[in-house]
């Protein structure tokens, strides 16, 4: 029915807004002011991190994004995040990612690990920043990160100009510092420039930090494979308690 | 299901890890964070297995009137695993989606109706302001995490998920446990709501899967184009 690798079927272009729709009637925007006044949000709270990164589609390596990551820590070997195209607020919700330590990937079948990738090179070569926090403050959290794998599912293929998020889910992989996996340099200069950063200056001051040791053979199936994974959504028989719908 | 202890690989956080992502979460943005301001529950199900249904706490935000985009979570506090992602539209954006797409998009007006869809703690007049627009939409639901299998972490394949659409469908036990948590009926609620509509041109026969089931699979491909690879086996550097 559907391929994370097949184009997405065409849409009327409207006036080019990505999602198209109406503004934000009054009515709705004073519902929402009451729900968040009178809702706790409690999982919201539990974001204390904003990450920018790179990452690679794993179907086709040639597109490559920016992505922002609001992660929250469940323990000492596991993060969520929901990742967005943009950091502004009317960025779009373009999937979600989890981060788990090495000994919690190692507990993986290698099926599962195929899907996982390591984060030691975008740490160490200065592409995952954390904006805005001085990176000696960022340092014992980024030798953390180094040493962790992440599992990425995009919902919603912007770059490729899709208006809404359509077709299946895509799995995303991590820069790497070979081939396909080299983010283009003039990505990574915007982004420097949005944030007054440098991405050379601060691959320099994190040298010393420390990546897995040995190589895993599954994660980040592409380097040893030069293979992707599509995923399909398939008609199939849907075991029901009633008709449907 | 929120009395019951979550458990999440590894070990506790450490205190010195918390504290530092307290004084970074002081410092940084969170634009698109910020914009979220709604929390509803509803229950969703797997898309090629009816009988397999979870609780869903959505947290939305608008990018403007007829688009929402949702964070999914097994339960409402700050333990809450982030199971999935669900986008909500307008009937009319619906409408513009290609035929290949629709499937994906489940409706929403049973929910509503039914008052298994409700929004926690916000006042009934308020919130039925909200439902009678939602009762016209369509989802997508999208799930990582399959927590009621039992799973520990998000292991496997993205789940396309679907929402109910007739009584009989919920189990009696899940639709329960909801109630007596949040101290609510959904037969009063159902009576509440007797007079919205659901969407204007009907349910599209193409949404809710068209009534047959969806399942995800994974297929290995060629991921570079020409010139990536070197045969198999290239050298794996870390800078």
């Amino acid at each position: 029915m559907a391929s994370s690798d097949s184009v997405a079927g065409a849409m009327p272009p409207g006036d080019g807004s990505v999602p198209p729709g109406k503004s934000m009637t009054v009515g709705q925007t004073i519902i929402d002011s009451t729900a968040h006044i009178v809702q706790s949000l409690n999982p919201i709270k539990n974001m204390k991190k904003h990450v920018c990164t790179f990452a690679i589609y794993s179907h086709d390596m040639r597109r490559q994004i920016q992505v922002h990551h609001y992660a929250s820590r469940l323990s000492q070997d596991f993060l969520q995040c929901t990742v967005y195209d943009s950091d502004e607020s009317d960025a779009r919700l373009i999937g979600v990612e989890y981060i788990i330590s090495q000994r919690v990937f190692d507990t993986l079948q290698p099926e599962e690990q195929k899907l996982w990738h390591s984060h030691g090179y975008e740490v160490t070569r200065g592409l995952w920043v954390n904006p805005g926090v001085p990176e000696m403050i960022q340092k014992p959290e980024l030798k953390n990160i180094a040493q962790t794998y992440g599992k990425f599912w995009c919902t919603w293929q912007v770059d490729r100009g899709d208006q809404l998020p359509m077709g299946a889910p895509a799995l995303m992989v991590s820069p790497q510092g070979v081939n396909q996996g080299m983010v283009k340099e003039d990505m990574i200069r915007a982004r420097d420039e949005k944030y007054k950063i440098s991405c050379e200056e601060l691959a320099k001051s994190r040298e010393g930090i420390v990546v897995p040791e040995t190589t895993n053979p599954f994660s980040d199936y592409w380097m040893t494979t030069q293979k992707g994974f599509a995923v399909d959504v398939l008609p199939t028989e849907m075991k029901t308690t009633t008709a449907l719908p | 299901m929120d009395e019951a202890p979550v458990m999440i690989p590894g070990d506790p956080t450490k205190t010195s890890t918390a504290l530092l992502e307290k004084t970074t979460a002081a410092i940084q943005g969170f634009g698109p964070i910020n914009k979220i301001h709604e929390h509803l529950c509803a229950f969703h199900f797997y898309a090629d297995d009816m009988t397999r249904q979870v609780e869903a706490h959505h947290f939305c935000s608008h990018q403007n009137e007829e688009f929402r985009q949702c964070l999914i979570y097994d339960r409402p506090d700050k333990n809450g695993r982030l199971i999935g992602v669900e986008y909500m539209v307008s009937e009319e954006l619906f409408l513009t989606l290609p035929d290949s797409e629709k499937p994906f998009w489940h409706s929403h007006e049973y929910e509503v109706k039914s008052g298994v869809l409700f929004m926690p703690s916000v006042p009934g007049p308020i919130q039925r302001q909200d439902m009678d627009k939602i009762c016209k939409t369509y989802g997508k639901t999208i799930h990582f995490w399959q927590v009621d299998r039992g799973d520990e972490l998000p292991l496997g394949l993205p789940q396309v998920m679907m929402a109910l659409t007739r009584d009989g469908q919920l189990h009696d036990h899940l639709a329960k446990d909801v109630e007596r948590r949040y101290n609510m009926s959904y037969a009063a609620e159902r009576d509440n709501r007797e007079y919205m509509k659901g969407p204007v041109h009907g349910i599209h026969p193409l949404a809710n899967a068209a009534g047959k089931g969806l399942k995800t699979v994974l297929r290995e491909v060629d991921c570079c184009d020409v010139g990536c690879g070197h045969g198999s086996g290239a050298a794996r550097v870390f800078v």
